[in-house]
């Protein structure tokens, strides 16, 4: 594929690569401070660990799907928010390093929020926080972003306080259908989504030199070692078993152990370079990886500062829908705070910023119109850089009904049934 | 000042602090680790004491590829380290003069930044089409498929790299002490430079070349950074495999389980070559 391009474009390409390197933006330092805080991670988990042990395995908490009335909020704000959420997942100014519609919203309320970029892994942060949970203490976060399926798990074990809509009309009023009564919170008892997005395939089409289709093209020997698949168990298990025509949330464990044989078998024949966490942006955006698992996000940004070339798709045999949501950790602290930004980012106004930002799919009515009003004042200003990447995140900030018409969710797995899983998809990762 | 009919407390007060620290941050985790490798369960549903020794054969039979692995990148990574290690560590002790000082600020100079952002730097400098191999595979010195990323020579180089400054300065601490006119006397009883260093210097700077050897070896086994930033699925260590076990699945019986196995795995070993250096000690 390389002998049809010509010696000019190489030596362009070899020139802004080794001038990219140099090239950290903040949003790019973070990534990486984030996969530095993946593995410091592993140190802070051990008080984390000993905890767990300390106490009598089932705590208050888990002593069933806990199905309360809302709890009474306190009357006034406490004026505090601990909020975590994970790396590159808020509007930052670039200058300042600041998150200037966090500061709108302390300006507003008088709120003053302690913003962490705590989450790295859904797991890795359960590991974290169970332990207070189970033992009926505050986790000391108000608000955390999780995806979907946790949240799932946290209900069923009792972990999250319920929501007082009454406090949240931006939701009612604001949120679009897709957001509303989910399969894994139905009503929105506990959570209300944060941003989402689609777990599909990237690739760059001049290293490909052909179209990206479904996920058996990832695993095309002509790619061998140059494609790229997630650690992640549940979004990787899913496409592989669309690609065996299984809906996931269906999925029985023998279709499963099917779909690791199916992996397994290209992993052991070399046709992965690895399998990645969030460090698979570098390596498609530098093209060591030609195709890879991705999410349409970090496509979206990927188009707009590193590498324009990366196309997303949604794989024809089924990608995955995924929601990142906001909820309340039981025992929070400042749960009415909790609340009211939680409705604050249903107002049109903080939901544009953020969507224009980070480049997901934002769950707020209107937001991809402002997003193209925006990119047409831009370019009536001149200023092209501007109107030129708000255009890529209006033509992502939400999916289109065919993109929707094509994914699907994870399924909902008990305890027994994720070790099995893991254990599975373990074999694959573990050479 | 204690009285002097107390004073014998005085050795035991010294090492009170030191005591108290392991007991707290070494004996009490290593016992809860041991506690959570015997039960069962998960943490949604909580873990039960269960007694269940059967978890070490099976996490052994689950990763023993890793296991091996590991060993033998580190035993790898200990070899090349002392082979670069150790000529640098003599000249900059019989050689460096006056710049002795200077020259060891740069053998420990990379520790002045963090032990990740170096790791990743290399995945930036290594890159297929990075500025290195890029430029290689321009003037056709490569083939368009050659990659250094994501290869157990790019883990072991990244791990003989990051620990090199473990080899030089133990090393480089025993070396110094040598009285150099042991070396003098030796080549003018008629021994050539290659005997006196084979039968003066080496010998000498034994307890330097063990101390370097055990701390390489023993981190370089359970290190899981390098194979997880310039590794790929076929370098998986078993750090990664317990990392994985501890974090993203949330199985701590296995991962505690995995992680005696692996000290024992390492005394066993460590034991033998005290065994042999010992023994080679005496036999001299």
């Amino acid at each position: 594929m390389t002998g049809s391009r010509d010696e000019q474009t190489q030596i362009e390409r070899a020139i802004a690569h080794a001038l990219a390197q140099g090239r950290i933006s903040r949003r790019r330092f973070l990534r990486q401070a984030g996969k530095g805080g993946l593995i410091t991670a592993s140190a802070l988990s051990l008080p984390a660990i000993l905890a767990a042990c300390g106490i009598s395995p089932t705590g208050s908490g888990a002593s069933g799907p806990a199905v309360s009335a809302a709890p009474a909020l306190p009357s006034e704000p406490a004026g505090k928010l601990d909020f975590a959420n994970w790396p590159a997942y808020i509007d930052i100014d670039d200058a300042s390093g600041d998150y200037p519609t966090i500061n709108k919203f302390q300006d507003e309320t008088g709120i003053t929020v302690t913003y962490t970029e705590d989450v790295n892994d859904n797991e890795e942060f359960f590991g974290k926080i169970q332990p207070d949970l189970a033992a009926g203490n505050s986790t000391g976060y108000d608000l955390v972003v999780l995806t979907d399926w946790m949240i799932e798990r946290m209900i069923r074990l009792g972990y999250l306080e319920q929501l007082d809509k009454s406090q949240i009309p931006n939701f009612d009023a604001n949120a679009q259908d897709l957001y509303k009564n989910p399969w894994y919170d139905p009503a929105n008892a506990y959570s209300i989504a944060w941003q989402s997005g689609i777990t599909g395939i990237g690739y760059d089409p001049n290293l490909t030199g052909r179209a990206i289709a479904t996920f058996d093209d990832l695993l095309d020997p002509a790619f061998a070692g140059r494609v790229g698949l997630f650690s992640e168990m549940r979004d990787t298990m899913s496409l592989a078993l669309l690609s065996m025509g299984v809906t996931p949330a269906d999925a029985t464990i023998d279709q499963v152990t099917a779909a690791k044989d199916k992996l397994l078998e290209a992993a052991q024949r070399g046709q992965f370079r690895n399998f990645y966490g969030n460090d698979y942006y570098d390596e498609l955006a530098n093209g060591n990886l030609v195709a890879t698992v991705a999410w349409s996000g970090d496509v979206t940004q990927m188009k707009l500062y590193d590498n324009d070339a990366v196309e997303f798709v949604v794989p024809d045999s089924g990608g995955m829908l995924w929601v990142d949501n906001m909820c309340i950790p039981k025992k929070a602290e400042h749960p009415l705070d909790a609340h009211l930004m939680m409705n604050f980012w249903y107002d049109l106004a903080n939901a544009v910023p953020l969507t224009e930002y980070v480049g997901y799919f934002s769950p707020v009515k209107g937001v991809a119109e402002q997003v193209k009003n925006d990119a047409d004042a831009a370019r009536a200003e001149d200023d092209t850089e501007t109107a030129d990447a708000l255009e890529v995140v209006a033509a992502t900030a939400f999916p289109d009904d065919a993109a929707l018409a094509n994914v699907f969710t994870y399924k909902q797995l008990d305890e027994a049934e994720e070790q099995q899983w893991n254990d599975l998809f373990n074999e694959v990762v573990a050479g | 000042m204690l009285p002097r009919r107390l004073r014998w407390l005085t050795p035991y007060l010294f090492l009170l602090p030191g005591g108290i620290w392991l007991l707290v941050f070494f004996l009490v985790p290593m016992l809860v680790m041991a506690s959570v490798s015997l039960q069962t369960g998960s943490l949604g549903t909580g873990f039960v004491q269960s007694w269940n020794f059967g978890i070490y054969p099976e996490a052994i039979g689950n990763w023993s590829t890793q296991f091996i692995r590991s060993i033998w990148y580190a035993l790898v990574v200990t070899g090349v380290t002392m082979l670069i290690g150790y000529p640098l560590a003599y000249t900059i002790a019989f050689r460096g003069g006056r710049f002795k000082n200077i020259l060891l600020l740069l053998v420990i100079l990379p520790f002045f930044t963090s032990f990740i952002i170096r790791t990743l730097s290399w995945k930036l400098i290594l890159a297929d089409n990075g500025f290195l191999l890029g430029s290689l595979k321009e003037i056709g010195l490569l083939s368009d498929s050659f990659r250094l990323i994501a290869t157990p020579v790019a883990v072991i180089s990244g791990i003989t790299y990051n620990f090199l400054p473990f080899v030089v300065l133990p090393l480089y601490v025993a070396l110094e002490k040598i009285d150099y006119r042991l070396v003098e006397a030796a080549t003018d009883l008629y021994a050539s430079r290659f005997q006196a260093f084979r039968r003066v210097t080496l010998p000498l700077s034994m307890p330097g070349v063990f101390a370097a050897t055990l701390l390489t070896f023993i981190p370089a086994v359970g290190d899981f950074v390098n194979a997880a930033i310039l590794g790929s699925r076929d370098t998986t260590m078993i750090g990664n495999i317990i990392q994985r076990l501890f974090l993203n699945n949330n199985n701590y019986p296995e991962a505690a389980a995995l992680s005696f196995v692996l000290m024992a795995a390492i005394l066993v070993l460590i034991g033998i070559y005290a065994r042999v250096v010992g023994a080679a000690e005496l036999t001299r």
